[in-house]
């Protein structure tokens, strides 16, 4: 069986020490130039990888027993999120918007249907391949930021690449790089408690990008941050968009983002009920 | 990764300074006063111990089988001079001491009491341990008739005073009665009650004059440089020495060697004791350090750190907390042990009640270095048992609750 590429992007990683105790990690890029994704199946061309899917949910169904009384937060979602995407998932409360984050995020199960990330169904795999597959393809930003406090910046951002099993050298390389990204190139050593809420964001969006995901899951990213930081954050988000053709799928109620998306999926009742592309 | 965890676990102590200087601190006192007690308490015993052995019973004795608990003087040592020889003649031996003795009544004019009587060859035996706690008077020597050494407590029961006279009564060789009149040359201390008021020293020829025999030695003490290889060389002397019986300090003083036994035990259980408090007081932390980072440790389980990794890093945060306070302990308990070792610590307000103790008023805090060493790896384990239910629970954590739709 071969594996995916997906285009190299400017802060190219090298796959080469992923964690192998994961067969799934075991695979290399045999095309120069090209960085590989495990797991991933291969594409003829890289003029294609922009109708990539690399979220694809089937019935997704998820009940929870509250006090013996069934509540259905999702109620099959047949949803399909292609690689490059800018995509909203908004919703009122109680509409299904953060299970069915969780879900494709690998951290909740789904009481029916499958979601399939970079072609992998996340209900097959077993607790330790899902931690290591959200190691390797999934990178998160949170509404509160969650940085580790005792780590600065920079170290914040190589710890995912500490876990992945690269070099010191090259997660501290890889570190700097990022966090230039996201314009904190002169912030590398402040811890947490030294950034405002904004920069923190931005290390956060560095760390969920350390790990070179298949895409970035982000809960209500902006829903801490002042209007400024709102926009430097999202600008920041929608270059990296544009350049690195990252995916990045938000939670969110904040209408400055919902405004900036190229997609907006309205889930409302556990359903999708509109699926807006922009 | 280790490193890194390792380092993570280290920061991880000190993010919240205050709590964990307070786990240090208890940490390093508790290690203090439980070895310092343990050392306290150690040097009190090996007090007890060592003023029994030196002003009683030595480390071994050579007695006629049949002299026995009866002390029957007609049983002595009949060879003593051959045996002393040869007992001179080897290398563990540091101090010989022959006596005769009897076992009989003190009379004065006020009362009477049973004494065990000493006869000693001053001449012969120029180091004898007693001579050291005489506080009244002078040791007895041949220049006096009848001279008698005595101690306080027998001196004030018998309401004595120097150059006062009494009469020993005792049994002789052929099993009657005899006595004579002693004249009370010195007093001595030695703070144990009992030994000083049923102990009483004379000459040794005026003892074996009354008990009709010049020759009697009942008894051959022995000094050793090492306490530990009493049993192996009692053998020897016994099959040197058929028609002997050779006894060791643990043979002799049975609740010596009891107490000495037990010490070791008994110093482990105090400090077993303190360990069991702070583990409970390092639990308590370290879950509150835990349950206070769920979302954080949510969030390291979410973005791909594996179990294994969340345990070891709660588990090396509660070694590095446990493990800088009991080094500083240590330390501290080992300068307090040397310094007090060497000036002692004066308890003679509590006098009366030590010395009933047979425990002297000045105490030298003293351990050995197994000990600490015991000490360190005890705490080293409660270290590691204390993690392991902090660190359990992170095991127990899900993602998903933890960080509660992922924040």
């Amino acid at each position: 069986m071969r594996y995916a590429h997906r285009a190299e992007s400017n802060y190219e990683y090298s796959n080469s020490t992923k964690e192998s105790s994961d067969e799934c990690y075991a695979a290399e890029s045999m095309i120069p130039g090209v960085n590989t994704h495990p797991m991933t199946q291969i594409e003829p061309e890289t003029s294609n990888l922009k109708k990539m899917s690399i979220i694809t949910t089937t019935g997704l169904t998820k009940v929870y027993n509250a006090d013996q009384v069934p509540v259905h937060a999702l109620r099959g979602v047949d949803l399909t999120i292609d690689k490059g995407e800018f995509t909203s998932i908004v919703g009122p409360s109680g509409s299904g918007k953060t299970t069915l984050l969780n879900i494709i995020g690998g951290l909740d199960e789904p009481t029916e249907g499958k979601a399939l990330i970079d072609n992998t169904d996340l209900t097959t795999l077993s607790d330790r391949k899902l931690i290591n597959f959200r190691l390797h393809h999934i990178g998160f930003v949170f509404q509160a930021y969650n940085l580790i406090p005792v780590l600065t910046a920079l170290e914040n951002v190589s710890f995912i690449m500490q876990m992945q099993g690269r070099s010191s050298r090259e997660c501290r390389e890889k570190s700097i790089d990022l966090l230039k990204e996201v314009g904190l190139e002169d912030k590398i050593n402040k811890r947490p408690s030294e950034l405002s809420g904004g920069q923190q964001q931005r290390v956060a969006v560095a760390r969920a990008l350390a790990s070179k995901p298949a895409f970035v899951l982000a809960d209500e990213p902006t829903a801490n941050l002042d209007s400024v930081s709102t926009a430097e954050l999202l600008d920041m988000m929608l270059e990296l968009n544009e350049r690195e053709e990252m995916t990045f799928v938000f939670s969110t109620h904040d209408q400055r983002v919902i405004d900036r998306a190229r997609r907006v999926v309205t889930l409302v009742d556990g359903k999708i009920d509109t699926d807006e592309k922009r | 990764m280790f490193v890194n965890i390792l380092k993570l676990g280290w920061k991880n102590v000190w993010r919240n300074p205050a709590r964990s200087g307070v786990v240090i601190i208890a940490v390093l006192l508790g290690t203090w006063a439980g070895i310092f007690s343990a050392g306290f308490f150690n040097g009190m015993l090996q007090d007890y111990l060592h003023k029994q052995i030196e002003l009683s019973i030595g480390h071994m004795q050579v007695e006629h089988p049949q002299f026995g608990d009866l002390y029957n003087p007609k049983y002595s040592v009949s060879n003593s001079n051959e045996i002393v020889s040869y007992l001179e003649a080897q290398p563990y031996t540091r101090e010989i001491s022959a006596k005769s003795i009897a076992t009989g009544l003190a009379q004065s004019p006020h009362s009477s009491f049973g004494v065990t009587i000493n006869g000693i060859d001053v001449e012969a035996d120029t180091s004898l341990a007693i001579e050291q706690y005489i506080t009244e008077g002078e040791m007895i020597d041949t220049t006096s008739r009848n001279p008698i050494l005595i101690g306080i407590e027998l001196a004030e029961r018998l309401d004595l005073e120097l150059r006062s006279r009494m009469v020993l009564s005792f049994q002789d060789v052929t099993g009657e009665i005899t006595g004579g009149a002693f004249r009370v040359a010195g007093i001595f201390d030695s703070f144990i009650d009992q030994f000083d008021e049923s102990t009483v020293f004379v000459l040794q020829s005026d003892l074996n004059r009354l008990l009709g025999n010049m020759d009697a030695i009942h008894n051959i003490r022995v000094d050793m440089d090492d306490l530990a290889t009493a049993e192996m060389h009692a053998e020897e002397i016994e099959q040197a020495f058929p028609g002997v019986l050779v006894k060791t300090w643990r043979d002799i003083a049975p609740d010596l060697r009891y107490t000495f036994d037990m010490m070791d035990l008994t110093l482990y259980i105090v400090m077993i004791i303190i360990i069991i408090g702070l583990v409970f007081s390092i639990i308590n932390t370290m879950l509150m350090a835990v349950l206070e980072r769920t979302r954080e440790l949510g969030m390291l389980r979410a973005i791909g750190m594996n179990k294994s990794r969340t345990f070891s890093m709660v588990m090396i945060e509660t070694v590095f907390l446990t493990m800088v306070g009991a080094p500083g302990g240590l330390l501290l308990s080992w300068l307090c042990i040397t310094y007090f070792g060497n000036v002692g610590i004066d308890l003679s307000a509590f006098a009366q009640g030590l010395n009933q103790y047979g425990i002297g008023t000045v105490v030298y805090p003293s351990l050995t270095w197994s000990y600490y060493l015991n000490i360190m790896l005890m705490i080293a384990l409660a270290a590691l048992l204390s993690a392991l239910y902090p660190a359990w629970r992170t095991l127990k954590l899900k993602p998903v609750q933890a960080i509660r739709k992922f924040n």
